[in-house]
């Protein structure tokens, strides 16, 4: 297997591999829970925009939750990869020494001020500078410690009068550790921005923790820190926390005052909010996969004349010669092109299976991707199957090389319930093979084209089909309606060509970048 | 065996006088049961023996001898006495029942090994003129007396009052008994008998413990491991009981306040006699300290730790504080208010009852003045009690170390200035510590919702 696949080459573990270290870099990549220690679009969009600029050295520092969360490293390290340095936020730390005291004054009353701007940000906007001073106090030498949160009177006070005034819910203790867990990432992210070493730019791929990393580099340094965001960190953090179970749920436990954790709920979310917020805030530029992620950034705050969409690109010409290698038939191959978690939907898939296979016994159902993820899923999926008789039809086949794959599968499947811009969907048409995506994310545009002043996205034709999540039927009559005719497979296939090879090149997204990146080093310290 | 608490509760409940006289009256013999017994044991011994053991110095040397044997023995055991109690509560709490019994033989057998070796080494060492009989039984005193406070500490730890005072209440029968019978023998058969009664005591509570716990193993050496006791626990109970006898001891080795008795052994009739007839004055004060530690006290301190860990408001949280300061509160004002009363009936009645007694009037200010110090006695023993509820040890160590340094130092300082000084050493050890202690203990309280989340 050659390391320069796409998708990156697939290393044996390699737990206690030398990181590599350096005194400095040019870029400073900010990555939160993907390269180079998960698979997924964003890592590969990372390890593509890494080999695409030989010339620049990099610097990554990669914020995990455990580390037994993580396998080995699951990409090569290309050569200009100089530094990589990994913390596990959700670890256990040996706390600070534990003593009483009473706490800086002046620093809770910034933490005063600068909260009553997270809570409500367009009601407080004079306390912005406070945030700003804030953020200054963080460091080894601040006002600000994690001491003085945790053990001091001060700290007390401040935690008891926001209680009061805030908190809807009534456990004390639940709204305590909730505060508590929510600040001790803050303060490994303090330590880890005294440490990390001097670079010319800072590059984040997502805002949340990574994106506060930033703000705090940004600010210390001066120097420009870019943000690229493929979903919405904040979007995706809230469907987390509402299917989150560990959120303290009281039921009347305790002298008939209930709690449904509801309020705990909403203060992870501002939490999020508020991450976001300082990130967008410090960012510049703030670029977002496509134009409805880019009004979305808007919409949470991000100033608009800062914010660009640069849709990601592939190496077109790696697939072309597939197209060739297809027979004139069309393949009636189903290809789900994915990691196997709840995520990407793959019951919904196999279900709409069931009903292509009782119209069109010959078709097949393939699963591309890692099942290592959550096994218990992938098992659901496995006894789905099973239970309703697709032994035959689907298939789960693992990871697998795209140019492998790609010439015998008739359509790309997309069932997820959330996706920025899916490169499956994107290698699928440079192969010439049509798409049916569920309505998340980019799917639209790409299938469709995008609103274009010019007109020019919806011109070049539908390069396959949407069809609403959730809804096996709907995909199964998308899917069977290009497989069984010829003539609309073709003009989807030819539309999707045209639109990969003129709006998602690989060309296209390395020049953009090229002249981020040239900005940002170029610019004088501030 | 049902908690004392709910005993007192339950009669408490009944909301009559004589149900709230029974709960104090019971509480009384719960709590001060094995000190009063062992004072008046000692003294009934002496007294029944008056005309059959001749010369009477024999008598004096049976009760010097059990004394010295007392207290050294709880000096001794002091540090394992607490930080033992408190590891055996941890295991209890953790769900390790089996684990008692084999760590309880595991420190009796330190505790005898370490005994053992200290009161033979005694014994041969600076007893050369006295019988081997008595020196035998000064070693096996010794170590019986220690293994005795151990099991006596452990089972009042685990709330198991009432089985103290039967099971004191049978070995001092035996005691006594036997020291009746043995009198022939002179001040050895005397103490043959109270040590074969302190044999039966502890016989009879390591039945208790047997019974009531099922074992993994006969002995483990846990509580020895690093970690495993506190060592700030192991501080305070020797500084305590330190403190405890550090007036006495001082009192018995200064040649104007003392004469020499046996090898050794020295005492101070002058001071010893009022202190023993004082202590038989806390009952009340013992028994207004275990009712309220064992049912208000106890209650919402419970509710105050369940709003805490079961998601209660802030401001129930708070009320809950504020309910078990008010409990800690009215307990110690009980405490002194009932100790008053005490102090006031002995002023008024000493003199009669020393007469009645045949004792000197001579003792009569010194009694005044240490019927007010183990008053501040039983105040200390609650605030500490409390201090221990709340696991501040670092502030029951500072109380209990000024109790030890101030009496050493104040009582020399009464020996110094003369006869009419003797006694307020004691007192003014006691209260320093106590007003120490409470207003420590204020601080602690009013910041304990503070202490509690970010000081744990």
């Amino acid at each position: 297997m050659k390391p320069t696949e796409d998708r990156g080459a697939r290393l044996p573990e390699s737990r206690g591999v030398k990181l590599p270290r350096a005194e400095r870099a040019d870029i400073g990549l900010l990555l939160e829970g993907t390269f180079p220690y998960v698979y997924g679009g964003v890592s590969s969009w990372v390890y593509q925009i890494i080999r695409a600029f030989p010339e620049l050295t990099f610097a990554i520092a990669f914020l995990g939750s455990r580390a037994e969360d993580y396998g080995g490293l699951k990409y090569e390290l290309p050569p200009n990869v100089v530094h990589l340095e990994t913390h596990f936020l959700h670890e256990k730390q040996p706390p600070p020494v534990l003593h009483a005291r009473d706490g800086d004054a002046q620093a809770f009353a910034t933490i005063e001020r600068a909260h009553r701007y997270f809570r409500t940000p367009h009601a407080h906007r004079a306390d912005i500078a406070q945030v700003g001073e804030l953020l200054g106090e963080l460091s080894a030498g601040g006002r600000l410690s994690e001491s003085d949160q945790l053990y001091s009177r001060r700290g007390w006070r401040f935690i008891t009068e926001s209680y009061r005034a805030f908190c809807s819910d009534p456990s004390f203790v639940d709204y305590f550790w909730t505060v508590r867990t929510m600040h001790a990432p803050i303060w490994r992210l303090t330590r880890i921005a005294d440490t990390f070493i001097p670079v010319r730019a800072y590059h984040s791929v997502s805002t949340g923790y990574a994106g506060f990393l930033g703000t705090l580099l940004r600010r210390r340094s001066g120097r420009p820190l870019i943000l690229s965001e493929h979903g919405i960190y904040t979007k995706e953090r809230k469907i987390d926390l509402f299917q989150a179970q560990w959120i303290a749920e009281h039921h009347g436990a305790f002298g008939g005052e209930a709690s449904d954790g509801s309020y705990f709920r909403q203060m992870w979310i501002r939490f999020f909010e508020a991450l976001g917020q300082l990130c967008y805030d410090a960012a510049d530029p703030i670029v977002a996969l496509f134009e409805a992620n880019r009004q979305r950034q808007i919409a949470d705050g991000a100033a608009a004349e800062r914010t660009r969409s640069i849709p990601n690109g592939i190496d077109v010409a790696r697939y072309a010669p597939l197209r060739a290698r297809r027979g004139q038939a069309v393949p009636p191959v189903l290809c789900l092109i994915g990691r196997v978690v709840p995520i990407k939907d793959i019951k919904t898939f196999i279900r709409a299976m069931r009903v292509v296979a009782n119209r069109m016994p010959q078709a097949q159902g393939w699963i591309v991707g890692p099942e290592d993820e959550d096994a218990a899923y992938g098992a659901e999926c496995r006894s789905l199957v099973q239970g309703l008789d697709l032994g035959g039809q689907v298939r789960f086949l693992g990871f697998r090389q795209m140019q492998d794959i790609l010439h015998q599968v008739g359509v790309v499947v997309l069932s997820s319930i959330s996706e920025a811009l899916p490169l499956a969907v994107l290698e699928g048409f440079a192969a010439g093979v049509p798409a049916v995506c569920t309505d998340v994310g980019s799917c639209r545009e790409l299938v469709y084209g995008a609103e274009r002043a010019d007109g020019a996205g919806r011109a070049l034709g539908v390069a396959g089909r949407i069809v609403g999540i959730a809804d096996p039927q709907a995909l199964a009559a998308a899917a069977l309606e290009l497989l069984n005719d010829s003539a609309q497979w073709q003009a989807a296939s030819a539309a999707a060509i045209r639109r990969v090879e003129r709006f998602y090149t690989q060309q296209r997204m390395v020049a953009a970048y090229r002249d981020i990146y040239q900005a940002a080093l170029a610019a004088n310290g501030d | 065996m049902a908690g004392i608490g709910f005993e007192l509760r339950k009669l408490l409940r009944t909301q009559t006088y004589s149900g709230l006289l029974r709960a104090y009256a019971y509480a009384g013999i719960i709590s001060s049961g094995p000190w009063v017994l062992s004072i008046i044991g000692i003294q009934v011994v002496g007294v029944l023996s008056l005309s059959v053991v001749v010369p009477d110095v024999l008598i004096t040397r049976f009760q010097v001898t059990v004394t010295y044997l007392i207290a050294c023995s709880l000096i001794a055991t002091g540090a394992l006495q607490l930080g033992f109690t408190r590891y055996l509560a941890d295991q209890l709490f953790l769900g390790n029942e089996r684990r008692v019994v084999p760590n309880l033989n595991g420190s009796l057998l330190v505790t005898m090994l370490g005994s053992g070796a200290l009161a033979l080494a005694a014994a041969l060492l600076v007893f050369p003129e006295a019988s081997n009989l008595y020196r035998a039984l000064l070693v096996c005193g010794f170590v019986v007396l220690s293994c005795v406070w151990i099991v006596t500490i452990m089972l009042s730890g685990l709330k198991q009052y009432k089985a103290i005072v039967v099971i004191y209440a049978l070995g001092y029968g035996v005691a006594v008994g036997g020291a009746l019978a043995l009198r022939p023998l002179g001040t050895e058969g005397l103490l043959l008998g109270f040590v074969g009664g302190q044999f039966v005591l502890l016989a009879a509570m390591l039945a208790l413990v047997y019974r009531s716990y099922p074992a993994d193993g006969f002995v483990a050496f846990d509580f020895a491991q690093r970690g495993a006791m506190y060592p700030s626990l192991l501080l305070i109970g020797l500084l305590y009981n330190v403190g405890v006898w550090a007036d006495k001891l001082l009192f018995w080795y200064f040649p104007s306040t003392s004469e020499a008795i046996i090898g050794p052994l020295r005492a101070s009739p002058i001071y010893d006699t009022p202190i023993f007839l004082a202590y038989l004055a806390i009952i009340p004060g013992m028994a207004v300290f275990l009712v309220r530690m064992e049912t208000d006290f106890a209650e919402y301190y419970q509710r105050f730790y369940d709003a805490v860990r079961s998601g209660g408001s802030l401001g129930h949280i708070e009320r809950m504080r504020d309910e078990l300061v008010f409990t800690v509160r009215q307990g110690l004002f009980e405490i002194i208010k009932i100790q008053t009363l005490a102090v006031l009936v002995v002023f008024e009645t000493a003199a009669v009852v020393l007469r009645w007694l045949g004792i000197s009037d001579i003792y009569l200010p010194l009694l005044f003045v240490d019927v007010v110090a183990v008053g501040l006695q039983v105040l200390l023993l609650g605030v500490l009690n409390v201090l221990f509820y709340l696991d501040k040890r670092a502030v029951a160590l500072e109380v209990t170390a000024i109790f030890a340094g101030c009496n050493l130092l104040f009582t020399a300082a009464s020996l110094a200035l003369g006869a009419s000084w003797y006694g307020y050493g004691f007192a003014l050890a006691l209260l320093a510590a106590v007003v120490w202690g409470a207003w420590r203990l204020n601080g602690k309280l009013n910041a304990l919702e503070y202490e509690t989340f970010m000081l744990q």
